[in-house]
């Protein structure tokens, strides 16, 4: 690392410590966040200083030539300058800002982060801006007395389950000529599933064929056919049986100990960590859509076979998990 | 502060764009009566095109393009100015860079300089017009920066009345800074820098010589030079001579004012017959004073000086107010047996070639009468009315010796012809004379109640010294015959009373038309002066009689800071209490009303049924629930609906819904006893 680029982390760990020591109060928002007084700052922005600038010129202007409207003018402008302090302030006061669950996504994969700002004043808010880092969303509005979803979109991740960094929301409307912003420190859980690796064809546990033979096979002697509930895979659904009927019923095969699947840790055709981890991804993910029954066995835990949609995201949960404690994500792109 | 908003071209950043190439024109467009027609046309051709790029979604040029056009047009700029500093070029320049502003605009951030660039535009209106129209019209052109400032900075498309409205709140809640800061801002006597009055465009003004022929083109000049204001008593029209130079020195064809004369006191007048007046008057550039004769109390930064001139410390750069006292029947020098010998020469100098004609002509009239000075005075005034004189506008070229020419031969010309040829008969019959320049006249209005004095009604007139008299005035002019003078010159309608002298009935013969001309042109006067004596001629010298009124002191920066923190605290005050009375109540208040009206209707039953301030909206309509079987039912669906109201996240629309509900059932129990068994209201 060079001179300067060491100083400069030195200078933004600075920075980041005195944001901490002034954030202190809210260091732990949770999952809600009012943003009242206490929490919101204001500074002049570039257009600000050099709107005062120009003001200021106008007044050495009327001065110096003694132009009465030019004073009129030219004070108009100092109190529409001042009144935006109010204006902008007023634009993020009262603002109550909550977490939404973070839709999961797998490793590499951007991540949209949605939090809920809801408006009880009574004042339509403009150009908002939610930031996290160098990320920054698009700018959107708040209803009077109604509420808007906010989408942060934040770069792809390594696997694991991380806290969110301090966020930033702010905003410059109406003239630009300042800004208004809160700290916020909402913390919701984050969680990146492996990156699906396909292991390849033979390599199930006691030497079963790859899972799409499996169905295949299975699907010759359905064992019942029961009426469809939320989370059946929908490569049981009986198709037919819905066009005749109009009505979703899913195939139920005999849940024997021999059809029983294990997805096992030793299993995988590989010795790191994250790629097993990848591997067994792929497989839960495609024991679900076969809608086989599964288990999941990891060296430090074993969740029992079964199956549907929850199941598989319990399997998805444990694989992010595993070994890993939450961190502060980075979203900064960097080596 | 990291700045985002210098990013790569940008849709949406370019959606105030569409405003401020509507706000920018329009605060540009008083300019184009004041600058060359090519920087107009570059205006408008830059806007045009911006304005076509932006329908057809087309880029901006590069910056290469820009580069080039920008060199060329500052080029321009200056060939035309040979400069680009001061009003004119500085004004030029400022256009031209926000036409290419707007040309090259790519991102926000170009758009709101071109913006801000624009309140300067608006400013710099002012140079070359001050008019309560154009403070009107600025007004208008910020309303519309400060909307398309505002569309910049909304992160989508606004509608266009609640921009409308927001931009105007945001005028209306700086006008109170405005007048603070107007009033109690230090004011300091200007200029900073250079020397404004020789950047201001030409003013009309009396000159400091008087060569018949000048002022011709001065009363063609309908504008206002001077507006008086009597403080009680307004003097009769004919005494109405305001005098502003006086010129002694001739060299046979021109007179001049001194303005080294020394300083003298006002000679003690009859306090019976003081005017007072407060006068306003337009910049003249130079440094006297119109003053009503005869002149007996001046403003602080005037004197006196010998020749009865009135000479302000420094030139009228702009308008100024003053005020001053007059006493009607004081000539100057009453009283005074005989004229200082130095003062005496000077007044009766000719050169001894000009006016032979003349000379010979008083000779004669000195033969007749002897040393009898009024009557010489008389014998000139004799000639003026009896030979055909004529009163124009448009004298004939005076040849040779202007005094003998026009007295002999010529005979048509206005003011300064008469009273220059007058005061060379005088001087050529050795009696002291002078030639004073001023106005004279000037129109009553009704409505404002005061005299305006327009450029058009300049006067010059004459002073002969009478031993014991003082300085008499004489005015040749109003001796010639009133049927000569010339009808339908650009006169103007108000003067037609009887009392005024011949000359100046200029309204007679006037059609209704034009009467109605002149009569809004007088009520345009009227609001103009008060835009001008109220807002405009504000200066620190009214600046200090405001601060003394208010017991403080303008020069004093403790009395400054005092006057800011009054007006600023009063203002906090009001706009903490609007924003208290404005305050929305709270989201539930509603609820818990109709519930104290439940609660108390039902009391009306039961005393004992009523609620009790600590108890839960659940337990007690279970404790009315049974005693009074018969509302159960409406009781438990009022506890669920309130409890939703109060604490569930609900949108608007349900919110008024459930409230809807809980009155209908508040209104679903009788009011008085006995309570009649009725159907159970409940609905939902």
């Amino acid at each position: 690392m060079t001179g300067p680029a060491r100083s400069r982390g030195r200078m933004a760990r600075l920075r980041d410590d005195a944001i901490r020591w002034i954030t202190r109060r809210h260091a732990h928002d949770g999952d809600q966040a009012h943003l009242g007084r206490d929490r919101i700052y204001i500074l002049p922005t570039r257009a600000g200083y050099t709107l005062f600038g120009i003001i200021l010129v106008m007044l050495l202007g009327s001065i110096n030539y003694s132009n009465n409207m030019a004073f009129l003018l030219t004070f108009l402008l100092v109190g529409i300058g001042h009144n935006a302090m109010w204006y902008t302030h007023r634009n993020l006061l009262g603002l109550q800002v909550s977490t939404l669950p973070v839709p999961a996504v797998f490793a590499g994969q951007p991540l949209t982060l949605p939090l809920r700002l809801s408006e009880t004043a009574g004042r339509a808010r403009e150009a908002l801006v939610l930031r996290i880092g160098t990320h920054s969303s698009a700018p959107f509005p708040v209803p009077a007395q109604g509420t808007h979803t906010a989408k942060l979109e934040l770069p792809g991740l390594a696997r694991g389950v991380y806290r969110l960094p301090r966020q930033r929301l702010d905003t410059r409307y109406p003239l630009g000529i300042l800004e208004v912003w809160s700290w916020l420190t909402l913390a919701p859980e984050i969680v990146v599933y492996p990156a699906p690796i396909d292991p390849g064809h033979t390599t199930g546990d006691d030497g079963e064929e790859a899972a799409g033979a499996h169905d295949r096979r299975e699907g010759d002697a359905p064992d019942q056919i029961r009426p469809y509930r939320a989370g059946d895979p929908p490569g049981r659904i009986v198709w037919k049986a819905f066009a005749r009927s109009g009505k979703l019923h899913v195939r139920e095969f005999a849940s024997g100990q021999g059809d029983r699947l294990w997805l096992e840790w030793g299993a995988m055709p590989a010795s790191d960590t994250e790629t097993r981890l990848s591997m067994l991804c792929h497989q839960v993910l495609a024991a679900h859509a076969e809608g086989r029954v599964f288990g999941l066995r990891l060296p430090d835990q074993a969740l029992e076979p079964a199956q549907g949609v929850i199941h598989r995201d319990h399997c998805l949960h444990a694989l992010a998990r595993f070994r890993s404690t939450p961190v502060e994500m980075n979203p900064e792109p960097g080596p | 502060m990291r700045d985002k908003t210098a990013r790569p071209a940008d849709h949406t950043n370019l959606r105030g764009l569409e405003l401020a190439l509507v706000a920018l024109p329009v605060a540009a467009l008083p300019h184009v009566w004041h600058q060359p027609p090519w920087i107009t046309a570059l205006v408008v051709l830059a806007i045009a095109a911006r304005a076509w790029l932006l329908g057809t979604g087309r880029p901006a040029p590069s910056l290469g393009v820009m580069s080039v056009l920008a060199v060329i047009a500052g080029g321009l700029t200056f060939a035309q100015f040979g400069t680009v500093f001061g009003q004119e070029a500085g004004t030029a320049l400022l256009l031209v860079m926000i036409a290419f502003k707007l040309l090259e605009t790519r991102n926000r951030r170009d758009i709101v300089i071109a913006l801000f660039l624009g309140y300067f535009v608006v400013v710099t209106t002012y140079f070359f017009d001050q008019s309560i129209l154009i403070a009107a019209y600025s007004l208008l052109a910020t309303w519309l920066l400060t909307a398309a400032l505002i569309q910049v900075h909304a992160g989508r498309v606004i509608p266009r009345p609640r921009l409308a409205r927001q931009a105007g709140a945001m005028l209306l809640h700086a006008l109170p800074f405005m007048l603070i800061l107007f009033f109690v801002f230090p004011r300091v006597e200007g200029p900073l820098w250079g020397d404004p009055q020789r950047e201001q465009t030409a003013r009309t003004g009396l000159s400091g010589e008087l060569n018949p022929g000048d002022i011709a083109n001065l009363l063609q000049d309908e504008s206002t030079a001077l507006r008086v204001e009597f403080d009680r008593q307004v003097p009769p029209l004919r005494a109405q001579y305001w005098r502003a130079l006086v010129m002694t020195d001739f060299d046979g064809r021109r007179w001049s004012a001194d303005e080294n004369r020394s300083v003298i006191q006002p000679t003690a007048a009859d306090t019976d017959n003081l005017i007072r007046y407060t006068a306003t008057l337009e910049p003249t550039r130079a440094r006297y004073l119109p003053m009503l004769d005869y002149p007996s109390a001046l403003p602080e930064d005037a004197e006196l000086r010998a020749n009865y001139q009135v000479l302000r410390d420094r030139p009228v750069t702009s308008r100024i107010q003053y005020s001053a006292e007059a006493a009607l029947t004081t000539p100057p020098g009453a009283g005074e047996p005989t004229l200082d010998p130095q003062e005496r020469t000077r007044a009766l100098h000719l050169p001894p070639s000009a006016a032979p004609r003349s000379r010979a002509e008083v000779a004669l009239w000195r033969a007749t009468h002897g040393d009898d000075d009024r009557a010489i005075i008389q014998a000139a005034l004799q000639r003026f009315s009896s030979e055909p004189y004529r009163y124009t506008l448009q004298p004939p070229r005076l040849e040779d010796d202007t005094t003998d020419t026009f007295l002999f031969e010529t005979q048509a010309g206005y003011c300064e012809h008469y009273a220059s040829a007058f005061a060379v008969l005088m001087r050529a019959a050795d009696i002291p004379t002078r030639v004073v320049t001023g106005y004279q006249g000037g129109a009553w209005q009704a409505r404002g109640e005061y005299l305006r004095l327009r450029n058009a009604d300049a006067h010059a007139w004459n002073e002969v010294w009478l031993d014991g008299e003082g300085w008499i005035r004489v005015d040749p002019t109003a001796a010639i015959a009133p049927e000569r003078i010339e009808q339908g010159l650009p006169g103007l309608a108000s003067d037609t009373g009887e009392e005024i002298p011949g000359f100046l009935r200029r309204g007679e013969g006037l059609s209704w038309l034009q009467r109605a001309r002149f009569g809004m042109d007088d009520w345009g006067d009227f609001v103009r002066f008060r835009w001008e004596s109220w807002v405009l001629a504000f200066d620190p010298e009214r600046q200090r009689e405001l601060f003394a009124r208010l017991g403080l002191d303008s020069q004093d920066w403790r009395s400054v800071l005092i006057a800011l923190g009054v007006g600023f605290g009063c203002l906090a005050l009001i706009a903490l209490t609007w924003v208290g009375l404005r305050r929305p109540r709270q989201r539930h208040a509603p609820a818990d009303r109709v519930l104290q009206q439940l609660s108390r209707r039902i009391a009306r039953h039961d005393r004992r049924l009523e609620r009790q301030a600590h108890e839960p909206v659940d337990a007690w309509s279970r404790r009315v629930a049974r005693a009074r079987p018969d509302l159960r039912e409406s009781l438990k669906a009022f506890a669920e609906t309130y409890n939703r109201q109060r604490f569930a996240p609900l949108t608007p629309e349900q919110r008024r819904e459930d409230l809807r509900h809980l009155r209908s059932l508040l209104y679903a129990v009788p009011r008085g006893k006995p309570p009649a068994p009725g159907p159970d209201p409940v609905q939902a």
